[in-house]
């Protein structure tokens, strides 16, 4: 089924250093795959081996399921995890995402996986405090099998057709589920089209990842200001053209907006409104060519479009004054895409 | 105990090369990728074809983005309008 390439003796260290060797993981140790784990990986699923999961055409690409699942085996999956993903996968290979871009340039994306649905509450999906962070198996594990896929079967290797100048931490994982339960709006998944008992991924490319705090804003005025300035500063990469944006409310700023009873809408459109630059400071800094004339001092320029381009996503842990913007990669190159979770546990 | 190889290599697709053409008169095509200074590159090649060689701008052609292929239908027109095609500029 999947070409076992060589034997290694008995001792477990000695098979990890097997795959060290051989150049198939990430820099962490793998999980040695068995015929059995394969197998059951791809049953949690209802693959079949030879399934086309996604291709990617430019890179004559093809993904197929053995191949995802004996990476999401070696990244420390669960088979449960499996179709979380599969989703995702299936997601980078859609076209919007337009995958050669975000997974190949030097701005050095992570591929943010936002997983929505029952299936949160069904793997234990960590969507609260340290949603980000370390310490919940299917949120360091189902990022970790995606990346390990794009590096073994997309050639999305660094140095080749990973061409990142920095990358960032969050290339070695990044999935977190939303917190539905403390949420001033519906969840992501259901502004895109989805009922609530629908279980998605949403796939997401994002160069960095900065935290706003504000301990004293009650109101959402001032918060935002805040998410605005951060969105819009003037080494951001949004600002070269309409970029989409995440933004990540956590639970005290999250608060702030459920009891001001501003709709998702009102706040995607005072990020629109706030979110900008002086031409005068973008040419001043270079982000902009050409000499300063006075009527730079005065002109503004938006950061983003239209609302739609701010997704507003809520996780994290429901004490403490911190909220996330994520910027997007490449203008509106790539898309962030919503995959449903074909089969649950 | 076994490896299992989790790489899949990119499938191979046959692609023929163009003979080399002659510059002499040709029809040029730009296919301009909307990176920065991209297409300023690239007609400043073409200029520089033009007056040595007796080249000819025949089309320039714009992509959605340097990460989308480029679209369904336009190859076969290049081929049609034009001799030499030049793409591909980076930052």
């Amino acid at each position: 089924m999947t070409g076992p390439a060589e034997s290694a003796s008995g001792d477990p260290v000695a098979l990890i250093e097997a795959y060290y060797a051989a150049g198939y993981t990430d820099g962490l140790p793998v999980v040695p795959p068995t015929d059995k784990s394969i197998a059951d990986t791809l049953a949690a699923a209802a693959l079949r081996a030879d399934q086309t999961l996604g291709e990617i055409p430019s890179r004559n690409t093809r993904v197929t399921a053995d191949k995802a699942a004996i990476n999401a085996v070696m990244a420390g999956c669960r088979p449960e995890y499996f179709p979380v993903v599969v989703a995702a996968i299936r997601g980078l290979c859609r076209p919007e995402f337009a995958y050669h871009g975000p997974a190949s340039s030097t701005g050095g994306s992570a591929m943010v996986l936002i997983v929505n649905g029952p299936v949160v509450r069904a793997l234990g999906i960590n969507a609260g405090n340290n949603a980000f962070g370390q310490g919940h198996r299917p949120n360091a594990t189902i990022g970790r099998a995606v990346r390990l896929t794009m590096m073994n079967v997309m050639n999305t290797r660094p140095g080749l057709l990973d061409r990142a100048t920095l990358g960032n931490p969050g290339k070695y994982s990044f999935c977190f589920a939303e917190h539905e339960d403390d949420h001033p709006w519906e969840p992501l998944h259901v502004t895109r089209g989805f009922a609530a008992a629908d279980s998605t991924v949403t796939v997401y490319a994002s160069n960095s990842l900065y935290q706003v705090y504000n301990q004293l804003a009650s109101r959402p005025e001032p918060l935002l200001l805040c998410v605005a300035d951060a969105l819009a500063n003037l080494g951001t990469p949004n600002l070269k053209g309409f970029n989409e944006s995440l933004v990540v409310l956590a639970g005290e700023h999250s608060e702030v907006l459920r009891a001001s009873g501003w709709s998702r809408r009102d706040a995607q459109q005072f990020l629109v409104e706030h979110a900008r630059q002086r031409v005068a400071d973008l040419k001043r800094a270079a982000r902009l060519p050409g000499e300063i004339v006075p009527a730079d001092e005065t002109t503004e320029r938006r950061v983003f479009e239209a609302p739609e381009d701010i997704l507003l996503v809520c996780a994290g842990g429901r004490a403490g004054a911190w909220s996330a913007c994520l910027p997007g990669w490449g203008k509106k190159w790539t898309r962030s895409v919503t995959v449903r979770v074909e089969a649950t546990p | 105990m076994k490896i299992f190889d989790p790489t899949a290599a990119a499938s191979a697709r046959p692609l023929g090369v163009a003979p080399t053409p002659r510059l002499g008169g040709v029809r040029l095509a730009l296919v301009e990728n909307t990176k920065f200074n991209s297409e300023t590159l690239l007609r400043k090649l073409g200029d520089r074809l033009g007056r040595k060689y007796g080249s000819t701008l025949a089309v320039v052609h714009r992509k959605r983005s340097p990460s989308h292929e480029i679209e369904d239908g336009v190859v076969p027109a290049l081929r049609r309008q034009a001799d030499l095609v030049i793409s591909g500029i980076g930052d």
